[in-house]
């Protein structure tokens, strides 16, 4: 064999020292060429992320100019001076609707049983009506006709309708309210329901009867309640009117500078082509139209006047208004009551001095309130951050709190952690210690698919297969002990989780398994030399070895949940609110909006360049920094996992 | 041809092979083995690559059965009077008797105190004291107490090679076996190392049975008591070190020490 090979060639030394003639093109080499291209292509990346993060910020430096603007008009116009007594006062309506309970739940216990008598017959009334209606529509078609249909024809469907009635009637389960002897009267008097006669059946007249006099018999024994329900209902009707007046007056002012605003930017538009043209006839053109939008700037001044000066008058009303209802208050009953109706009351006794206080500040600032104190941008920073509320469209000020939606995605993202975390280090560590070798073809392949399955598909999934099967659970008596249960909404934040959770799964499970297997083998060998067992070894050497790793794959879910649009938007429930954390656990089945889901939503209704467009880019920013710290804090993970790797 | 394998007799062998057969799942890699190491004494395991040192050096505390298929064929290996294959022998029990120090030094990521206490705390110990006194025994025996008592919770992968390596010898023995294996010690450490880990196998033949793999003759004259040397599998011959080299009795292990080996 060795024979047969050729001897080595040598080239000369002359040849090899001098440098070979390359091809040259632009004074590069095929070397610096290749290096050059591969560097461009990381250039462009890097380029390509900068620009989108200037994109981001130059859009989003915008919306705090015009927020001020706009939260200036809000103030300046006065909108501001009719939500200090508007807010507070929305509290009414709830406590009303307290009172309004108990009230209905006193009355009840005299008048309950009269009215769901009537009730029930009505509702027979109904069923039997249901029953029959197609009967019941031909004969009134035939009644209605004109020249009037014969009673050739009018007849047999009379006597159509009236065996359909008494079958129905037949057939009527009777509630318990009646007696026998009742119920063969009802069913008497139900299958004889015609269109033709119009008066009112006698035991249905009777019922009515029996109703109307035990309910002024259950309001007079309850006159005290009803009174002074009565009263706090009323409480606030004059302060809303002059309230009312005064808000047209502001939205009126607010509608004009924004119109104004509109035309002097069409102008200077307009002004600004006229300048660039070189055509004298259409400089003309645009210059006449320029003119024709001339409008007069709103007198913010002089239309604050009309409303600061009855500052006084309302504040007034407002003391009025506290004096009716702490009247009111004080009459309400103590006692006679069931139990439920005097713990509302006593839910009204407990709230009211809260609602008290507010409307008398609220009184006091109206007093002291001045249009001209500046917006500072430190005011519209925290208007955006901290606002709590985000209202578009609104006619009469929208407001874009970032609130609502940062813990909407937080909470989401929370319960998507919660659940997908253990589930996959578990699984990373099951199929990487611990699973045969059949175990672990069958389990990798299967969890990386699940990233294969496109997002909007697990959307169907929530709200056709999940949304119900949490709510079907949610129903079971067994388990009413859980927070939230039973549940309101299929489509919410818990349903949302449970699906983010199934996305993070994958990129948690591979990212750990990794560093798992990144662990040497060397400390297994040294942990079964000193007698571990698997369990041992597994948990108190692989685990903590590549718990860096593991971290760093958990943050990469979440940075992967965070960023998640599609499952949010469909399954969420998008409801714009601060959750009610006052249900405790069970705030995870309220719906909710997110970061990613609003822009989403919303980014292709609104109009470039609004108010609107640009707190939409700042929600992007927000999410774009979260996603980068996220992603950091994942790095410095890794970094510290690389320096203690043997 | 049974290899020769006369034994002094002062002092009961706490490990002793007797006709080992081992094999992997393909092929079998040591061949009736009879060894016996006495019990407070270095033994050395010389031969050249792939001959099977490591292989029955890991038949002691059975860390070849991790592998699939690998067993002892025939024959029987017993620790301190006991046959280790017997169904009763608790495997983590065996280790526990039995430590191990491998060829690269291999401290957890874990700090210096965590990685000596390791050993201990596997077998269920967690009394603070308890733990204190056995990390300071055991990083007294591997004379690394002066150097390292002051920062006990640092990570022991910042530790220099040689440290680390003592290291591992104090994990090993903390557990206070009866018996110390090493597999090629010091083949990954300089000169200096090298000596103060072979200074210390001596000390710990004091108080432990020491049986080492090593590919350095000096070595093996300058730290052993008794030296085997395997060839293909095969125990040619087991003696009294001094003895061993400077007159072997068969041609192989002769023409090995002197390097004229094909
Ligand atoms: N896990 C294993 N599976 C199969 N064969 C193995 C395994 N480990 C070692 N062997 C084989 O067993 C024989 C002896 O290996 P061993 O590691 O005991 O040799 P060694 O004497 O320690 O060599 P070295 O001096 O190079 O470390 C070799 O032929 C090797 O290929
Ligand atoms: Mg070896």
């Amino acid at each position: 064999m060795e024979e047969r090979l050729a001897p080595l060639e040598r080239q000369s030394l002359g040849c090899m020292l001098l440098k070979k003639k390359k091809l040259n093109a632009l004074g590069f080499d095929t070397q610096k060429f290749i290096r050059f291209f591969f560097a461009s292509n990381a250039s462009v990346t890097i380029i390509v992320l900068v620009l989108i993060m200037l994109m981001l910020l130059r859009e989003g430096a915008g919306f705090l100019k015009t927020y001020k603007y706009e939260l200036e008009t809000y103030r300046h116009a006065g909108l501001e001076f009719c939500d200090i007594v508007d807010r507070p006062l929305a509290q009414h309506q709830q406590l009303t609707s307290r009172l309004r309970r108990a009230l209905g739940a006193s009355l009840d216990t005299i008048s309950q049983h009269a009215r769901n008598r009537r009730d029930a017959y009505l509702n027979m009334k109904r069923q039997i009506e249901e029953e029959s209606s197609l009967q019941r529509e031909a004969l009134s078609v035939a009644l209605e006709q004109t020249p009037s249909a014969g009673d050739k024809i009018i007849e047999p469907l009379r006597t159509q309708l009236a065996i359909a009635g008494v079958k129905s009637a037949m057939s009527l389960t009777v509630r318990s309210f009646f007696s026998l002897d009742e119920a063969d009267k009802i069913r008497a008097e139900l299958s004889q329901l015609s269109p033709e006669t119009k008066d009112i059946p006698a035991f249905l007249k009777q019922l009515n009867d029996h109703f109307s006099t035990s309910d002024k018999a259950a309001k007079k024994s309850f006159a005290t309640l009803v009174k002074a329900t009565e009263i706090f209902e009323e409480a606030p009707e004059t302060l809303q009117e002059i309230l009312i007046e005064i808000k047209e007056h502001v939205l009126q002012t607010k509608t004009a500078a924004n119109e104004f605003n509109t035309l002097k930017s069409g102008r200077l538009k307009l002004l600004e082509a006229a300048e660039n043209t070189q055509n004298p006839v259409e400089k003309a053109d645009l210059l006449k139209e320029a003119a024709a939008t001339q409008a007069m700037p709103v007198d913010f001044h002089q239309r604050i006047k009309l409303v600061t000066s009855r500052a006084d008058e309302l504040a007034e009303k407002v003391h009025q208004y506290i004096t009716a209802i702490q009247k009111a208050a004080a009459n309400l009953p103590t006692r006679g009551s069931p139990a439920h109706a005097i713990a509302l009351l006593d839910e009204v006794h407990h709230e009211l001095p809260l609602h008290v206080q507010e409307m008398q500040t609220a009184a006091d600032e109206i007093k002291t309130w001045s249009p001209d104190k500046p917006v500072s941008f430190l005011t519209v920073i925290g208007a955006f951050f901290f606002g709590s509320n985000w209202i578009t469209n609104s006619s009469w000020q929208d407001s874009f709190g970032f609130v609502p939606l940062l813990t909407g995605s937080l909470i989401i993202s929370l319960i998507a952690i919660v659940i997908a975390t253990p589930i996959s280090l578990m699984a990373a560590i099951y199929s990487n210690q611990f699973a045969s070798e059949r175990e672990k073809e069958l389990i990798k392949p299967v969890i990386e698919f699940i990233q294969a399955i496109p997002s909007i598909v697990l959307g169907f999934i929530g709200i056709s297969v999940l949304g119900d099967l949490i709510k079907d659970v949610s129903e079971v008596t067994w388990l009413q002990w859980i927070p939230g249960f039973p549940i309101q909404e299929r489509l919410n934040m818990f349903n949302a989780g449970c699906l983010l959770a199934l996305m993070a799964i994958p990129t948690m499970f591979s990212l750990s398994e990794d560093a798992l297997n990144n662990v040497p083998e060397a400390y297994v060998d040294a942990s079964d030399a000193l007698g571990a067992t698997k369990l041992q070894t597994v948990f108190r050497v692989i685990v903590p070895s590549a718990f860096s790793g593991m971290a760093a794959a958990v943050l990469l879910g979440i940075g992967r949940v965070i960023g998640e649009t599609m499952v949010v938007l469909l399954v969420a429930g998008n409801r714009i609110a601060i959750p009610d954390f006052s249900s405790g656990a069970g705030v995870v089945f309220q719906p909710a909006h997110t970061l990613t889901g609003i822009i989403a939503q919303e980014l292709g209704e609104v109009s470039r360049g609004s108010t609107h467009w640009q707190a939409l880019f700042m929600v992007g920013i927000v999410l774009f920094c979260i996603s980068l710290i996220i992603n950091w804090c994942a790095r410095t993970f890794v970094r510290r996992f690389e320096q203690f790797k043997a | 041809m049974p290899p020769s394998a006369s034994s002094p007799k002062q002092l009961p062998p706490v490990v002793e092979f007797r006709g080992v057969d081992f094999r992997y799942s393909t092929h079998t890699v040591l061949h009736n083995i009879h060894l016996s190491a006495e019990r407070n004494r270095v033994t050395a395991l010389i031969g050249p690559s792939g001959c099977g040192k490591s292989t029955l050096l890991r038949c002691v505390n059975r860390m070849n059965e991790r592998f699939v298929g690998a067993r002892v064929s025939q024959g029987q290996v017993f620790v301190k009077g006991k046959n280790i294959h017997d169904t009763d022998v608790d495997l983590t029990q065996l280790r526990k008797q039995v430590g191990m120090v491998f060829q690269k030094s291999n401290p957890f990521p874990k700090s210096i105190y965590d990685n000596v206490a390791y050993g201990l705390r596997i077998h269920g110990v967690t009394a603070k004291d308890i733990l204190d006194d056995a990390v300071e025994r055991a990083l007294r025996s591997a004379v690394l107490w002066q150097e390292l008592k002051d920062r006990l919770n640092q990570n022991a992968l910042r530790l220099s090679g040689g440290e680390q390596q003592r290291l591992c010898i104090a994990r090993a023995i903390a557990t206070n076996p009866d018996v110390l294996l090493m597999d090629e010690p010091c083949s990954a450490l300089d000169p200096i190392a090298t000596l103060q880990i072979e200074e210390l196998m001596q000390q710990l033949a004091r108080d432990y049975t020491v049986i080492f793999v090593t590919h350095n003759m000096q070595q093996a004259v300058r730290v052993s008591d008794y030296t085997a040397f395997l060839h293909l599998g095969k125990l040619i011959e087991f003696g009294d070190t001094e003895e061993l080299f400077s007159n072997p009795k068969q041609k192989l292990t002769e023409s090995y020490l002197r390097g004229t080996f094909s």
